[in-house]
């Protein structure tokens, strides 16, 4: 993903929090929290559940399935990486589990997404410590 | 408790720094100007001043209470704070001067913003090679800045309520028009809905007439007891509701799509409190300034303020409501964060001011209730001002 000579792309600072999350990434796999007490799973990582205020939370493996729920198509000003990539759109998609992620589509060009659209999660390695959990169009 | 607070307090002076792309001057130089402005429109003295609060946000220069005082030549001070949350602070410096004059904690206060972010640069762009927090779920996929945010929520609203890219230019219109009249705003000549639209995009479906300027300048506002204000130069503005706003599960901006329902925004909560507080409604506002770094939060707030129900905002935009001088709710009288500056909110509560003094530009036909709400995306505040 990084040219020798372009800007490199901003990388996730992985804290004790986070690390399950992306430690399945690299494995392939979307990873949720899920609250011990009410059950709800949850985005993005946090230490108590906003639900309940439970402590208690265990790591789930997320169906993957997801549906488009927003978009936008970022152009000029932008981080060095994406200004060498304009124009860079950015999605927002509904797990399956219920919440929300921002990602990337691949195997889509920008002008056919829809909202609601089906997808499936797929994995964007970015180097030996890093994979981005991505979304691709489910009849792909 | 509201009751303890309402019309205690009372804004007597108000000043401000010229605002532009760069004043050449540092946050502390253009903090210390406006208040010396706000303090010899009161009829005050540095001498007379006993309390300072403030909005801070990381990434700006920042000017802290000491300096402030020190280079003011305050004697003593007996309390000060500074308000998180950028923009969604702009009322709160009010909301806890008028907490500290309500309870005799202090006397006299001077309320402030300051903000380099014309010639500053912008934090956002900031990042390193490591993003931090919930962040790091967000920028490496290249959602950085909060136009993107904002674009991205707007989109999914403007699918879901029928709204229009000519709605949104429609604020930005209204706007500029307001700001014609108005010698101090940075952007004066009259805009047409096409010039927004062939204006270029910079997060689609945003486009730059979209979106305010960053600038530099400074705010100033002084208050002191209801009481005291009666003797001093200008007819007493009163603080009649004051408000704080932040829900379950709440994010920063960035984070508002991990809300179960991204559009119960922090504004929903700070209007039910500032309605309360003021013992006031909707229909007794009689010109709101809201708060407009990108078009579409003007229609979210007059959905959160109850101006209209949600998905409704840009009817009431259509039918001509909120341009002054015909419609019903005049909003941003002064051109706002669109037109006049950004001073992140701040530059709205001494429009509210002047048009309770009765010394606006696009004067609103006696005007009794003013309305300011800061960012309704990020925790927020407000304040209801009334004119005594």
């Amino acid at each position: 993903m990084t040219r020798p000579d372009g800007a490199q792309r901003p990388l996730p600072e992985i804290t004790p929090l986070t690390e399950p999350f992306w430690a399945g990434a690299r494995d392939r796999v979307l990873l949720l929290q899920r609250c011990a007490r009410c059950r709800r799973f949850r985005f993005p990582p946090e230490h108590g559940c906003g639900y309940c205020g439970s402590p208690e939370f265990t790591w789930e493996r997320a169906s993957g399935r997801a549906t488009l729920y927003s978009w936008t198509v970022a152009h000029s000003p932008h981080l060095p990486f994406f200004m060498e990539r304009l124009p860079w759109p950015v999605a927002v998609v509904q797990l399956e589990e219920g919440p929300r992620m921002v990602t990337n589509l691949v195997g889509v060009p920008v002008e056919r997404y829809e909202f609601g659209m089906p997808l499936v999660v797929d994995f964007l390695e970015v180097d030996s410590e890093i994979t981005l959990p991505v979304f691709r169009p489910a009849d792909s | 408790m509201t009751e303890a607070v309402r019309d205690r307090a009372a804004i007597v002076g108000i000043g401000s720094t010229r605002f532009a792309r760069n004043l050449g001057k540092s946050e502390l130089e253009n903090a210390l100007e406006a208040s010396r402005l706000a303090l010899e429109d009161a009829g005050l003295s540095p001498a007379d001043v006993d309390a300072i609060f403030k909005v801070e946000t990381p990434g700006e220069e920042g000017n802290s209470e000491l300096e402030i005082a020190r280079n003011l030549g305050i004697p003593q001070l007996r309390a000060w704070g500074a308000a998180g949350y950028g923009g969604g602070g702009a009322c709160a410096p009010i909301v806890l001067a008028a907490l500290a004059i309500a309870t005799g904690v202090a006397s006299v206060a001077l309320a402030i913003r300051a903000r380099n972010r014309g010639s500053g640069g912008r934090p956002w762009a900031r990042v390193g090679t490591r993003v931090p927090g919930v962040a790091a779920f967000e920028v490496p996929y290249g959602l950085a800045s909060p136009v993107q945010q904002i674009a991205t929520l707007a989109r999914r609203y403007m699918w879901e309520y029928g709204v229009t890219s000519e709605d949104l230019a429609t604020v930005a219109v209204v706007q500029r028009f307001h700001a014609s009249h108005n010698p101090n705003a940075t952007f004066r000549d009259p805009i047409t809905v096409d010039d927004v639209l062939t204006s270029r995009v910079v997060a689609d479906p945003l486009h730059l007439l979209d979106c305010s300027m960053e600038s530099d300048g400074a705010c100033a506002v002084v208050l002191t007891t209801a009481e005291r204000a009666r003797d001093l130069r200008h007819r007493p503005v009163l603080v009649t509701g004051v408000a704080q706003g932040m829900g379950k599960r709440h994010y920063m901006m960035g984070g508002l799509v991990y809300q179960d329902d991204p559009f119960d925004f922090p504004a929903r909560y700070t209007a039910r409190e500032v309605y309360r507080s003021a013992g006031l409604g909707p229909d007794d506002i009689d010109v709101a300034l809201l708060y407009d770094v990108f078009t579409p939060l003007v229609l979210w707030q007059l959905e959160c303020y109850g101006f209209c129900r949600r998905g409704e905002a840009a009817a009431l935009v259509r039918e001509g409501r909120i341009c002054w001088p015909e419609g019903d709710l005049p909003v941003n009288t002064h051109g706002g964060s669109l037109s006049e500056a950004y001073i992140h909110g701040f530059n709205h509560i001494l429009e509210a001011v002047r048009q309770l003094r009765g010394e606006a530009f696009c004067q609103v036909a006696d005007a009794r209730v003013a309305l300011v709400a800061a960012a309704p995306i990020v925790p927020s505040s407000a304040v209801i001002l009334t004119r005594q």
